[in-house]
């Protein structure tokens, strides 16, 4: 297949069954709420070595927030429940619970994760709890007044690791590309790109030579390696990006994959994209394999 | 459907307890059977309300008196509407649906209730959403709203649950309290939050005078107000009356004889 020139190949994304939830944090503007998004969403490019894969869905308005105030909505990946539960905690304790102004609450409904459930034992015995409208919030005494979070959010069955690789002729060409891909992939709901940008630049493989590491450099898409392994590049490919996505449903990282592919494209052969692909591990190890051309062609 | 009405044919001489009234224990009986339930002093249903055929899921009782008590006890779902007046123990331990009085309610009106709504056109007796003797707690969820006044000792020992009060409340509003949140849009009569343990007073003015037991920690902006106050929005047909919430209020914490981990707030 050929879009504007560049060739998508017959490949798939192989993404794996994660556990996700959404939690929603306000304060008294904007800006604090970024600040305290930032935070939780901080060293979460991976589960590999983070614990979690975090990112910014959206920006909400104050009429789409439990409190009335601006906020943000903030999707988490995590390989289990446990993990993820486990991450939520740490992170909102650390980030959102210290952020001044802010506030918390659940952004899905599923199986129960704690919020502040445990973190109320900050307010030393004076945190109370209000049950409003049938659920549980917890008000935590802190300096500039009080912390309102809701006591749990909601975990679901999710889709993470889909992705597509951006083949080009150069480093800024494939950087250009992906800003553009990641622009168009923001505006969707339902998916994160947790990398730096929402890009990745150090694909991975499974394994390596060393055997304390579990994935090393994905070398068959490395430009300098061309000649010393079996690559996947041609001579005039320059630079390779991946775009790793998150989604809530594998509908929403398809969506989001067709979106940024399209923009990708839409750049095209005369602004140095050569080839789109995706990474797999062969199908082996993902519950979910996401076919480009499958993606591309769908509703077209 | 039509809901099942019982127009009272005359107020009775004596209290009579309609517990039996409910749309669960209703549930599958015809108009003959309804009629046929014993309540008390060999009276029956049809001897006191003219019964009217519809859905049981839904009463309504026409006529209403000061002299029929128990009226939605221990009821779990379906709706009760009452035009007019009840008595004593109106919605006690309500544990689903609602519970709707368009007069006065007397006294024990909601004690002990689990879930479910409550709502008195008029005015409440003593002890409403509070404890019978003998019981540790009191309202243990749902929501109460009394449009009207409340009598002493609304809401004591309360666990959980929101009792609305438009009008004034008497004494001892909240003593004893557990947990949960009263909100007085009128006046507050003496000694409101007596013996708090845990739980928020919301008080639309600064009541006649405060227990000694509580103390001031200023003014505040509280953002589970205004959860709160968007939770009454969202059924503004049953709640414009206690609206808006103030963000603002005066925050004093006690009872300190009991921890001080209550507090009466109080609009600023």
């Amino acid at each position: 297949m050929i879009l504007n020139g560049v060739v998508i190949d017959d490949t798939f994304a192989e993404a794996f069954g994660m556990r996700a939830t959404r939690i929603l944090i306000t304060a008294l503007n904007l800006k604090w709420a970024w600040h305290a998004a930032r935070a939780v969403t901080g060293f979460a490019t991976s589960v590999i070595g983070c614990g979690c894969e975090a990112g910014i869905e959206r920006e909400l308005s104050a009429e789409e927030t439990p409190d009335g105030r601006p906020g943000l909505s903030v999707l988490l990946f995590a390989v289990s429940g446990k993990e993820l539960a486990k991450q939520v905690e740490q992170r909102v304790g650390q980030c959102v619970l210290t952020a001044p102004g802010s506030a918390v609450f659940a952004g899905l409904d599923g199986e129960a994760v704690n919020l502040g459930r445990n973190l109320r034992f900050f307010g030393d015995g004076y945190q109370m709890s209000k049950v409003i409208g049938g659920k549980r919030y917890w008000r935590i005494p802190v300096m500039d007044g009080e912390f309102l979070c809701e006591e749990t959010t909601g975990m679901i069955k999710a889709v993470g690791g889909g992705n597509f690789l951006v083949l080009a002729r150069g480093q800024s060409e494939a950087l250009a590309a992906c800003e553009a891909a990641v622009e168009a992939m923001s505006k969707l709901r339902g998916v994160i790109m947790p990398f730096p940008g929402g890009v990745v630049r150090s694909g991975s493989k499974v394994g390596s030579k060393y055997k304390a590491l579990p994935a090393s450099t994905n070398d068959a898409f490395c430009p300098t390696l061309r000649g010393a392994v079996k690559s996947e590049l041609s001579p005039d490919v320059g630079a390779v990006l991946e775009i790793v996505i998150d989604g809530l449903m594998e509908i929403d990282v398809r969506n989001a994959m067709r979106a940024g592919i399209d923009a990708v494209c839409k750049i095209g052969a005369a602004g140095g994209i050569l080839r789109v692909s995706a990474g797999n591990y062969g199908g082996k190890l993902g519950q979910y394999h996401i076919e480009l051309h499958d993606v591309m062609l769908w509703n077209r | 459907m039509e809901p099942l009405t019982l127009r009272l044919r005359s107020s009775p001489a004596r209290s009579v307890d309609l517990s039996a009234l409910t749309p669960e224990r209703l549930d599958g009986m015809g108009t003959a059977q309804i009629g046929a339930l014993p309540l008390r002093d060999g009276l029956c249903v049809a001897d006191l309300f003219e019964i009217g055929a519809g859905d049981t899921r839904h009463l309504v009782i026409r006529n209403g008196s000061d002299r029929l008590t128990h009226i939605g006890a221990g009821m779990r779902s379906g709706t009760i509407g009452v035009e007019g007046d009840c008595g004593a123990y109106a919605g006690l331990d309500l544990d689903g649906g609602h519970l709707n009085v368009t007069g006065n309610a007397g006294s024990f009106a909601g004690c002990g209730m689990k879930a479910g709504m409550i709502r008195i056109g008029g005015n409440a007796g003593d002890f409403c959403g509070g404890a019978l003797d003998g019981n540790r707690q009191g309202m243990r969820g749902g929501i109460i709203a009394i449009h009207g006044h409340a009598g002493d000792r609304a809401g004591e020992r309360m666990r959980r649950g929101l009792l609305l009060i438009g009008g004034n409340a008497g004494a001892y509003c909240g003593a004893n309290m557990l947990a949960g949140t009263i909100f007085v849009a009128g006046k507050a009569g003496t000694m409101p939050g007596f013996s708090l343990k845990r739980g928020t007073l919301l008080l639309a003015r600064m009541p006649e005078n405060l227990p000694a037991t509580f103390q001031d920690s200023g003014e505040h902006s509280l953002l589970f107000l205004t959860l709160l106050e968007k939770q009454l929005q969202r059924d503004r047909g049953s709640f414009a009356r206690f609206l808006p919430l103030n963000q603002k209020v005066r925050r004093y914490c006690g009872d300190l004889a009991w921890g001080g981990t209550g507090e009466i707030l109080i609009f600023c």
